[in-house]
C-alpha cells in the first residue's frame, strides 16, 4: 500500500473541468441578475409610457410596499424558518413613527422613513429577546399577540389619533416636493435597495448561518452558529425592513389611521404573500406581494370575494406547491442548470444516480 | 365593585375557555395551530342568528347550530386538513389561515360586514350571591361552560372514543399500531372543535355582537390561555382563560376599558419570559 | 511538553429523570492522539459525547479543554475552543451543496455579521479565502468532484466524508467523531479509516471517536476507553483492551471480528 498523501484521490475516472464549472456558475448568476435588472428597468420606465396616469403610480407604490414588507418577512420565515404572524405590528410602528415625525417635527420624509424603520427594528430587538427562545408555535402566537397589542395601542392611545387618523402634509424629500410620481420613484428606490440587500444577505455567511439553523440546528451550532444571536439578527433585520415598508405605506397616501392596523390583516397578508410566492427565493415575495396587493384592486367591488379567493389560492398552493409558486416555476430551470453542471463534470456519477455505489478506490501510484 | 368585576371576569373567562380548549385539543392531536377556531364560532353565531330570525326557539336554534358547526369542522378536516395531514406544522397552520380567509369572506359576502345585535336568551336580572351582585347572564354562561366541561371530562374518561383520543395525543404511532383508527380520531377532533366553537360563538354573541370579525380578539385570548397550559393541558388552558377574563376586567375597571385587550398580551409576555413551558402544561418535546 | 490533556472530563454524572446515563465517567485525550470510546449499546457513549461537546449538560462533574473548564459553554462556543464534532446520523444541510456545507463549517472564521450581510469588500475577500480553503479541504478528502452536488444526492459514505470536511473547516485542533463508519460497507470504512489517519497525522488534529466497528477502533486508535452501563470499565492500548477479560465479557455476543 503506497503511503498515499491523498488517501481517497481518484485517478480521474472522468474529467473535471473546473474552469467550465466556474464559468457556468457565473453565467447562471448573470441570468438571475439580468432578470431582476429587467424588472427594475421596466418599473423605472413605466411612468414615461403614454397613457400612464399619476394614480397608477400611487397604486404601484402600494404594491411595492407590500412587496418590501413581504421581503422583510421572507428573511425570517423563508431563510431562517421562523414563523411570524405579527409583522403588521412592525408596519404600524414604521407608519406611525414616520407619520408623527413628519407631522410634529416637519422632517424630510427620507429621515422619517429611516426613523420609522429604526423604531421598528428597535422594538424587534425587544420582542425578539422575549420570544425567540421559544419553539415555533409559541413564537407564532407571541407575534400574533404583538400585532393585536400594537393595534390596540394605536386605536386607544390619544397620541396616535385612533381611527380619525393622522393626515400628513405634502411629502418633502431633500427639499423638493414629491407628487405621486416622485414618491413612486422613492418607493422604487427603496424596493431596489431592499432587494439588493436581501440578495447580499442570502449569499453571505450570515445567510448561510440562517439557513443552516433552519435545516439542521444542532449541526449549525457545532459549526459555531449562535442560535439566539442569529435568530435575533434575522428578526431585527426583518422588522426593520417591514418597518420601512410601513413608513412608505403611510407616506404614500399621506394618511395613517388605526383602521388599517387595528386588526391582523396586514400581518396575515404579508405572510400569505410569502407562502404563496415562496419565501426562500428572491422572486418569491415579489410575486406573492404583487398577488396579495393587486387582488383587492382587481376584484374591486367583490371585496369579500377577494378574501375567499385568497384563502382558496393559499390552500391550493399549500397542497400542490408548498414551497411557493416561484419554487414550482423555478424547478425546470434548476433541473436544466444541474444537467449543464453535470455535463461539465461536476459530480457526475455520484450526482446523477441517487444511491450509486462508491467507485472502487484507485490509489495514487508511487 | 371588585366582586362584580371578578364575577363578570370569570363569566367571560369561562367562555374564552371554550375556545382555549378547542385550540389545545386540536393542537395536541394534530400539531395544528388552528387560527380559524374563532371563525367556527363566528359562523355558528351567524347561523344561530339566522335561525332565531327565522322563528326558531332558542333551544332549537342552539341545537341546530351545534350540529351545523360540527359539520363545518368535519368538512374542514376532510377537504383541507386531511390531504396535507403529513406536512410540517407551518403548512398546517397556514392552511387554517386559508380557512380563516375563506370564512371571513363567506360571512361578509352572505351576511354583510356590519355589526348585528344578537338577542339575549335571558334577561340580565341581577342576582345576589354571598353579598355580590352578579347578573343572571353571567351565571348562565358559567353554567354552560361548566356543563360542557363536565361533558368533555366524561367523554375523555369514560367513552371509548375519548380514551382513544387520549392515546392518540400521547403517542400516535403506538396508537396506530394498537389498531386505533387515528384518522377517525382526527375527524372527531375537528368535529369537537366545531362543537366547542358553536357554544363559544352563541354564548359570546350577545357580548361581542355578531360580525365577521367578532371572534378575532377572543381568538388571541383563547390562544394566550392555551399557552398558559403549554398548549397541552386542558385544565391549564381553562385556568389561563379565567385568569385572562378576570385580569382584563380588573384592568378595564381600574385603568379604563381601552386596556382590556392589552392585558392578555401583557400576560403572555410576562409568562413566556418567565416560564416558557406554560404554567401547567408539560410541553411535550414533539418535533414542532 | 505539557501534561495537560487536550480534552478530559472528571466524574461526569448524567441523570435524566430516573435514569442515570453516565455514572462517574472520566476520560483523557492526550494532544495529537487518536482515542477511542467504545462500549456495548446503551453504555452511555452518546450521552457522554454530547456532554463533551456541550449539547448535553451534565448533572455532576466537569469537562475541560486544554485544562480549562468548559462547563458553562454553549454548544456553538466549542469550535471557538478548537473542538469540532460530527454526528452519528448524518447531520448535513441536505439541500445545500458540498461546498456550502464546508463553508458553514468555517462560519467562525467569517468575521462580523454586519460586513458580511452587506457584502462589504473585505467580507467578500474573506469569503473568497474561505472558498479556497474549502477547495483544499475537499481535495484532501477526495471530495473535489462533489463540490457542487447537492448533498442529498450523495452516497452515504461520501456524505460521511463531507461531515468530516465540514468539521475541519473551522480549523479545529480536536475533532469528536460520532460513529464515523456507522452503516458503512467495507470499502467506505477503509476510506474513512484513511481519512482519520490523514486528519490525525498530516493535520495534527487530536481525535476522539465513538465507534462500534472494532476493526476501525483497533487499527486507528492509540488509546481506548471502554464504558459499560454508564461507567468506566477499562482503558488502555488496543492490545491491552483486546486482551482484557472484562471487556470481552461485556461484549458477550458482540464479539468483534477484528
Amino acid at each position: 500500500m503506497a503511503g498515499a498523501r491523498n488517501p481517497t484521490a481518484r485517478a480521474s475516472a472522468h474529467i473535471v473541468d473546473r474552469e467550465a464549472v466556474a464559468h457556468l456558475k457565473q453565467r447562471f448568476a448573470a441570468h438571475n441578475a439580468w432578470g431582476v435588472i429587467a424588472l427594475f428597468a421596466v418599473l423605472a420606465l413605466l411612468p414615461f409610457l403614454p397613457g400612464f396616469k399619476p394614480w397608477m403610480a400611487g397604486q404601484i407604490s402600494l404594491v411595492m410596499v407590500y412587496i418590501v414588507a413581504a421581503q422583510g418577512v421572507s428573511i425570517l420565515t423563508g431563510y431562517t424558518g421562523l414563523v411570524t404572524v405579527g409583522h403588521g405590528g412592525f408596519m404600524a410602528i414604521g407608519a406611525y413613527a414616520s407619520a408623527l415625525m413628519v407631522k410634529h417635527w416637519q422632517v424630510d420624509i427620507l429621515v422619517a422613513i429611516i426613523g420609522g424603520a429604526i423604531m421598528a427594528g428597535g422594538v424587534g430587538v425587544l420582542l425578539g429577546l422575549v420570544f425567540l427562545r421559544l419553539a415555533g408555535p409559541f413564537l407564532a402566537i407571541g407575534t400574533l399577540g404583538f400585532a393585536f397589542f400594537v393595534g390596540t395601542i394605536v386605536t386607544n392611545v390619544p397620541l396616535f389619533e385612533g381611527r380619525e387618523g393622522i393626515s400628513l402634509p405634502k411629502n418633502k424629500a431633500l427639499g423638493l416636493e414629491l407628487g405621486d410620481v416622485g414618491f413612486y420613484f422613492l418607493a422604487l428606490t427603496t424596493f431596489a435597495a431592499v432587494t439588493l440587500f436581501v440578495h447580499s444577505l442570502v449569499r453571505s455567511s450570515v445567510g448561510r448561518a440562517l439557513t443552516a439553523l433552519r435545516d439542521a440546528e444542532k449541526a449549525a451550532q457545532s459549526c459555531g452558529v449562535n442560535r439566539l444571536f442569529y435568530r435575533m439578527v434575522a428578526f431585527t433585520v426583518s422588522a426593520t425592513i417591514t418597518g420601512a415598508a410601513g413608513a412608505l405605506s403611510g407616506l404614500s397616501v399621506r394618511y395613517v389611521s388605526a383602521e388599517v392596523f387595528a386588526d391582523i390583516w396586514y400581518s396575515v397578508d404579508i405572510l400569505v404573500a410569502c407562502v404563496v410566492g415562496g419565501s426562500a427565493m428572491l422572486m418569491g415575495p415579489i410575486v406573492g406581494g404583487a398577488f396579495v396587493a393587486l387582488l383587492p384592486f382587481v376584484l374591486e367591488k367583490l371585496a369579500d370575494f377577494s378574501f375567499i379567493l385568497k384563502g382558496v389560492v393559499l390552500i391550493t398552493v399549500l397542497m400542490f406547491a408548498p414551497a411557493g409558486v416561484c419554487d414550482v416555476l423555478a424547478r425546470p430551470v434548476r433541473a436544466w442548470r444541474r444537467r449543464q453542471l453535470e455535463r461539465a463534470g461536476a459530480g457526475s456519477g455520484a450526482g446523477s444516480q441517487a444511491g450509486a455505489k462508491v467507485e472502487p478506490l484507485k490509489r495514487q501510484e508511487g | 365593585m371588585f366582586g362584580q368585576q371578578l364575577a363578570s371576569g370569570l363569566a367571560t373567562g369561562s367562555l374564552y375557555a371554550l375556545t382555549a380548549i378547542a385550540v389545545v385539543v386540536v393542537f395536541r392531536n394534530t400539531r395544528t395551530i388552528n387560527i380559524a377556531q374563532g371563525d367556527f364560532s363566528m359562523i355558528a353565531a351567524f347561523i344561530a342568528l339566522l335561525l332565531l330570525k327565522a322563528g326558531f326557539g332558542y333551544g332549537a336554534a342552539l341545537a341546530l347550530t351545534v350540529v351545523a358547526s360540527i359539520l363545518v369542522g368535519v368538512i374542514v378536516e376532510r377537504l383541507v386538513m386531511r390531504p396535507i395531514a403529513d406536512s410540517d406544522w407551518l403548512t398546517l397552520f397556514t392552511a387554517t389561515l386559508g380557512i380563516y380567509y375563506i370564512m371571513h369572506g363567506l360571512a361578509g359576502w352572505i351576511w354583510g360586514r356590519d355589526t348585528k345585535a344578537f338577542p339575549v336568551a335571558f334577561e340580565s336580572k341581577p342576582i345576589e350571591i354571598a353579598g355580590i351582585v352578579v347578573s343572571e347572564g353571567h351565571l348562565i354562561n358559567m353554567g354552560w361552560a361548566a356543563a360542557i366541561g363536565a361533558v368533555l371530562f366524561a367523554f375523555f374518561r369514560w367513552t371509548k372514543q375519548g380514551v382513544a383520543m387520549r392515546a392518540v395525543t400521547d403517542d400516535p404511532e403506538t396508537a396506530r399500531l394498537m389498531g386505533i383508527p387515528v384518522r377517525f380520531i382526527v375527524l372527531l377532533t375537528w368535529g369537537m372543535a366545531g362543537f366547542l366553537g358553536a357554544f363559544a360563538g352563541v354564548l359570546l354573541a350577545p357580548i361581542v355582537y355578531v360580525s365577521p370579525q367578532m371572534m378575532d380578539e377572543v381568538l388571541i385570548k383563547g390562544y394566550v390561555a392555551a399557552v398558559f397550559g403549554g398548549l397541552y393541558s386542558i385544565p391549564g388552558a381553562v385556568i389561563g382563560a379565567l385568569m385572562i377574563g378576570v385580569a382584563e376586567n380588573l384592568a378595564g375597571g381600574y385603568l379604563g376599558s381601552h386596556y382590556k385587550t392589552a392585558t392578555a398580551f401583557a400576560m403572555i409576555v410576562v409568562m413566556l419570559a418567565l416560564r416558557p413551558q406554560g404554567l401547567f402544561g408539560i410541553q411535550k418535546r414533539r418535533d414542532i | 511538553m505539557s501534561n495537560i490533556p487536550h480534552l478530559h472530563c472528571e466524574n461526569v454524572v448524567v441523570r435524566f429523570g430516573g435514569v442515570v446515563a453516565c455514572k462517574n465517567v472520566s476520560l483523557r485525550v492526550e494532544t495529537g492522539k487518536v482515542v477511542g470510546l467504545i462500549g456495548p449499546n446503551g453504555a452511555g457513549k452518546t450521552t457522554l459525547f454530547n456532554v463533551l461537546s456541550r449539547f448535553q449538560t451534565q448533572t455532576e462533574g466537569h469537562v475541560y479543554v486544554d485544562g480549562k473548564t468548559v462547563d458553562r459553554c454553549r454548544p456553538d462556543e466549542m469550535i471557538g475552543r478548537g473542538m469540532a464534532r460530527t454526528f452519528q446520523n448524518i447531520n448535513l444541510f441536505q439541500e445545500l451543496s458540498t461546498q456550502d456545507n464546508i463553508l458553514i463549517g468555517a462560519h467562525r472564521l467569517m468575521g462580523d455579521p454586519v460586513s458580511s450581510m452587506y457584502s462589504l469588500p473585505w467580507a467578500r475577500q474573506r469569503q473568497a479565502g474561505q472558498i479556497k480553503r474549502a477547495l483544499e479541504i475537499a481535495d484532501l478528502l477526495g471530495l473535489a468532484d462533489e463540490l457542487d452536488v447537492t448533498v442529498r444526492h450523495l452516497p452515504y459514505g461520501i456524505q460521511k466524508r463531507v461531515e468530516i470536511a465540514r468539521a475541519l473547516a473551522g480549523e479545529p485542533r480536536l475533532i469528536l467523531l460520532d460513529e464515523p463508519v456507522a452503516g458503512c460497507n467495507d470499502e467506505e470504512t477503509a476510506e474513512l479509516r484513511e481519512v482519520v489517519r490523514t486528519v490525525n497525522r498530516d493535520l495534527g488534529i487530536t481525535v476522539l471517536m465513538v465507534e462500534h466497528d472494532m476493526s476501525m477502533v483497533m487499527s486507528v486508535c492509540d488509546y481506548i476507553f471502554v464504558v459499560n452501563f454508564g461507567a468506566n470499565l477499562a482503558e488502555g492500548t488496543p492490545a491491552q483492551i483486546r486482551a482484557n477479560p472484562e471487556v470481552v465479557k461485556a461484549y458477550l455476543g458482540e464479539e468483534a471480528e477484528a
